[in-house]
């Protein structure tokens, strides 16, 4: 059994890190290896991490490259390189055999040794090739991957994972091996969507998938965070990109079904910041405003008039129907698909539909505690219209003949 | 899962869909009035955006270009015309990053007369290696049971050579002097010929006239077990050497004869089916399927990792050798009113003018290419549904100029007209003003728009490639239905083969409770139960249905 930890200038954090997760591997899995992948860490994180780990547990070090920084590139929302980095560990995994391998971030504060059993017991002993992350999160958090990601994976995917690029996971030595023998990892947006990617790859490969309820996740934060509008891009536009590679598969994948989950899980965070919508409404009427002629190119016509009804509609009135978000984001999966225009414009035309729904959603479930259920009704309504993607798909609206 | 690159699968043909081009036609980047390398690199966006997944490329070795390439003067180099060996270089990789795979002509059977192996062996002693590079006889009297292929041009397979002061055999034109694969030294500097190509990434070769590589005397000289025995050597060499790489065979003969090219999968990969191919276009004109039905039936099983090269047309005649001479006399009476349109054994046409242009017959016989079992060729420039030119000689008519966009030559080349190495084509209906990509890009509706959807959609099912098929055989012989079927997944597919529309009822107990989902629109149809389906179907109509099971 293999964790592997992936750093990059980590030196204040991944002591803590190592720490915690040697004490979960003695604990649970005592002949098991501890694995940092590091960038190239100039601030001593290696040292700190040998130093952390002796006595404890063995520590392996492996290297991976960061790919050369382009200037005139958005920032990456997570973590640049993290794709060669993972490489790193699940072939370090593959190498020594491991029956299950984690990986862990070292910038995380909230790892705790329980996430070791959290993460690997569902691979050693229930025979589950992938676990995936279930974080405690305020309702609304992870916004992008509650609006589109975990919607689109249950309809398409089949499977009702809530928080598919969640960071941290576990995989069977079956599920490394197929990983491994793909070409994904040299892709150009592999940073961005290489936790999308593994987790369709197990979703859509006949892999068995599981959730773990890890808590909450707090990491530090060392670079700014990007925009709105650059994250969407980001996560979106990895989504696109995988769903539009795996068309063949999902096209064929009829219902969806819940994933056990281990460890124990309290849910969504009952406690909700308070947060002002109107920014995000001012900005979803001034989109609708500037980029109605763009979104004309990328939804359907009775959907443009429903977007008009609702920039028009007053904030008490303001709701962002789920039909008519599903409608949104197909359209706009349709578009990518179709390369109506650069898929950077096409993302960033979403941003203010995005900020629309982001509001609705926060008046909807402010004080209610009923943000479960209408995730869990936005699900069904992706699952109820996925023939209209695959029949838009199949043969475009512009093309029809 | 492939994210830009070849996947690494030996069956990969199976799943492909292949762009046949000849380089001098596609596009002109130095404004020489030739096509070229160069202009193939330029517009593979394009070729990418159809969702094709090979090309193949005709021949564009140094040439005298006497038959369009394939009297190949040398196997090694790039006609200067067309570019050098490093832009060859960079069309592969550019083409490999963007998945699409390269297949080139390899022509085994015979060299042009300038080759030097020719040139050295008509001087070359009689019974020394290098003149028996070549078969020779001092009279014209040997192998006289060989069919001679060019009726038109030729009258008979011996060239007298006043330099070797012999006659040398020719199965095609007779500057293309056969080569002599009794002699090992031939096959073994083929091989290394292909290596030279493999070694540059090219994916496969298509083998060129592989039926006649060797001569006996009493026999028709094809087909004969020493061409297979020559074959599997090359087969062997490719398998030892370099992986997932494709052997095509062109082998025009009867179904039973070309079966033997796949030998028990260890000849040929792919071979051409070219019996089914006039039968499509018989059954159409005919308006019933029993022809087409037919064909398939007759047509033999083939081991598992080989597959039926399809295509409807291509940068020869339509041929008719493989049809019965009641089917050729209906097949020349049908498609060829106009005598000049008729060349050696069979019909120099392209697809839309053999369809009068009818824009639902040639989406009728593409939905069958792409839905029959086996790789799909689509010729280039079929797919805007270009023309051809009659007043053009051989089977140049039907090698005119891409036609790209309304502007100078079609937007092929910027030399003067008078320069292009053909006329384009410029009549009212056919002309480069009316057909081009500029205008089919334009067109939402377009024949270019629907062809890339249909491509799109067959890739999303495997059935097409893999699986096998069973024809159902309602009352109403005006349609044709059949199923396909490839592990759990059923494909019904049925069409309407006549003008008007079509009642007709199916036989589909065995799926009874299955639900079909019209495949384009994603549309459910009322389930099936063990009474007969009825669909009515507009003319010329076709639909494909997914066979789901349950609800």
């Amino acid at each position: 059994m293999v964790v592997g930890i992936i750093s990059y200038n980590d030196a204040d954090t991944v002591g803590d890190v190592v720490r915690r997760v040697s004490a979960g591997i003695a604990a649970h899995a005592p002949q098991g290896c501890l694995v940092l992948a590091d960038g190239g860490s100039t601030d001593g994180t290696v040292k700190r991490a040998e130093s952390a780990a002796a006595d404890v547990c063995p520590l392996v070090t492996v290297d991976y490259s960061r790919p050369a920084l382009d200037p005139l590139a958005a920032p990456y929302h997570g973590w640049y390189g993290r794709a060669a980095a993972i490489l790193s560990v699940l072939r370090a995994a593959s190498a020594r055999t491991a029956a299950a391998c984690a990986v862990i971030d070292a910038r995380l504060t909230s790892v705790s040794p329980e996430w070791m059993p959290s993460l690997l017991e569902p691979v050693l002993s229930e025979e589950f090739d992938y676990v995936a992350p279930y974080y405690e999160r305020h309702p609304y958090e992870g916004a992008i991957t509650k609006s589109v990601i975990a919607p689109m994976f249950r309809a398409l995917y089949g499977v009702r994972l809530r928080q598919p690029a969640g960071g941290e996971f576990g995989c069977s030595s079956r599920l490394l091996q197929h990983l491994l023998d793909q070409t994904y990892w040299a892709a150009k947006d592999a940073d961005s969507g290489i936790d999308i990617w593994m987790a369709s790859a197990a979703a859509v490969g006949g892999f068995r998938v599981c959730e773990a309820a890890l808590g909450g996740r707090t990491h530090v934060v060392k670079e700014d965070p990007p925009d709105v509008s650059t994250a969407l891009g980001q996560v979106v536009g990895g989504m696109f990109a995988d769903v539009e590679a795996r068309a063949e598969t999902w096209q064929r994948i009829r219902g969806s079904q819940t994933l056990p989950v281990f460890g124990r899980s309290r849910g969504e965070m009952t406690r909700q910041p308070v947060v002002d919508v109107e920014p995000m409404l001012d900005r979803f009427r001034l989109g609708f405003d500037a980029l109605r002629d763009v979104w004309a190119w990328i939804v359907a016509p009775r959907t443009l008039l429903q977007l008009k009804a609702l920039a028009e509609a007053p904030a008490p009135q303001f709701r962002f129907g789920n039909e008519l978000w599903t409608q949104v984001v197909y359209d706009f999966a349709l578009a990518y698909r179709a390369r109506s225009m650069p898929h950077d414009h096409l993302l960033g035309a979403l941003t203010p539909l995005y900020l629309g729904w982001l509001a609705s959603f926060v008046e909807e479930t402010c004080g209610t505690g009923d943000v479960e259920d209408r995730l869990a009704r936005l699900g069904e309504v992706f699952e109820m219209k996925k023939p209209y993607l695959i029949a838009g798909w199949r043969w475009p609206e512009r093309f029809r003949v | 899962m492939t994210w830009h690159s070849l996947p690494d699968d030996p069956l990969w043909y199976k799943d492909a869909i292949i762009y046949e081009l000849p380089i001098r036609s596609f596009f002109d980047s130095n404004d020489d009035g030739i096509g070229d390398l160069r202009g193939v690199i330029e517009k593979l966006d394009y070729i990418q955006s159809l969702g094709v997944t090979c090309l193949w490329l005709l021949p564009f070795f140094p040439s005298p270009l006497k038959d369009d390439g394939y009297d190949i003067a040398d196997y090694n180099a790039v006609h200067r015309s067309y570019g050098t060996l490093d832009e060859f270089r960079t069309l592969v990789s550019a083409a490999h990053a963007r998945g699409l795979r390269i297949i080139i002509e390899l022509v085994l059977n015979h060299t042009s007369d300038q080759h030097p192996w020719f040139q050295r062996a008509r001087q070359a002693p009689v019974g020394s290696p290098d003149r028996d590079f070549y078969v020779w006889n001092e009279t014209d009297q040997r192998y006289r049971d060989a069919r001679i292929a060019f009726v038109d041009s030729e009258i008979s397979n011996w060239a007298w050579d006043p330099v070797a002061r012999s006659y040398y055999w020719h199965r095609f034109f007779h500057h293309q002097p056969d080569l002599n694969y009794d002699n090992p030294q031939v096959l073994e500097e083929m091989l290394r010929v292909m290596d030279c190509w493999l070694e540059m990434g090219v994916d496969g070769f298509r083998l060129d006239a592989v039926p006649y590589l060797v001569e006996r005397e009493g026999t028709t000289c094809e087909n004969l077990p020493e061409t297979h025995a020559i074959i599997k050597l090359i087969r062997h060499h490719i398998d030892r050497h370099w992986p997932n790489r494709l052997l095509l065979a062109e082998a025009n003969q009867k179904p039973q004869e070309v079966r033997a090219y796949f030998g028990d999968a260890d000849e040929c990969h792919m071979a051409y089916h070219f019996p089914v191919m006039p039968r499509l276009f018989m059954a159409l004109h005919l308006e019933e399927r029993d022809a087409i039905v037919e064909a398939m039936e007759n047509t033999p099983s083939i081991p598992d990792s080989c597959q039926w090269a399809l295509f409807l047309r291509n940068h020869d005649e339509l041929t008719l050798e493989m049809v019965t001479d009641y089917e050729r006399d209906y097949m020349y009476l049908a498609f060829s009113a106009l005598p000049e349109a008729r060349l050696n054994v069979g019909i120099r046409r392209r697809l839309a003018p053999l369809m009068n242009n009818s824009r639902r017959r040639i989406e009728l016989l593409m939905s069958v290419l792409l839905s029959f079992p086996g790789t799909p060729i689509i010729y280039y420039g079929d797919e805007i549904g270009m023309g051809d030119n009659l007043d053009l000689g051989d089977r140049n008519g039907v090698r005119t100029p891409m036609q790209w966009n309304g502007g100078r030559n079609g937007g092929f080349s910027n030399v003067d007209p008078g320069l292009l190495y053909s006329p384009v084509l410029v009549d009212p209906v056919f002309g480069y003003q009316a057909v081009n990509v500029e205008a089919a890009e334009r067109e939402p509706t377009s024949l270019l728009h629907w062809v890339r959807n249909m491509i799109r959609l067959r890739r999303l099912f495997k059935v097409f490639g893999r699986g096998g098929i069973e024809f159902l055989k309602p009352a109403n012989h005006k349609i044709l239905a059949y199923l396909r079927r490839h592990e759990a997944d059923v494909v019904l597919c049925v069409a309407n083969l006549s003008r008007s529309v079509q009642p007709v009822e199916l036989d589909l107990r065995d799926f009874a409770a299955s639900v079909p989902v019209e495949m384009f629109g994603y549309t459910e149809f009322p389930r099936i139960d063990v009474a007969p389906y009825f669909l009515s179907i507009g003319p010329y109509g076709f639909y494909w249905f997914e066979l789901r099971h349950g609800s």
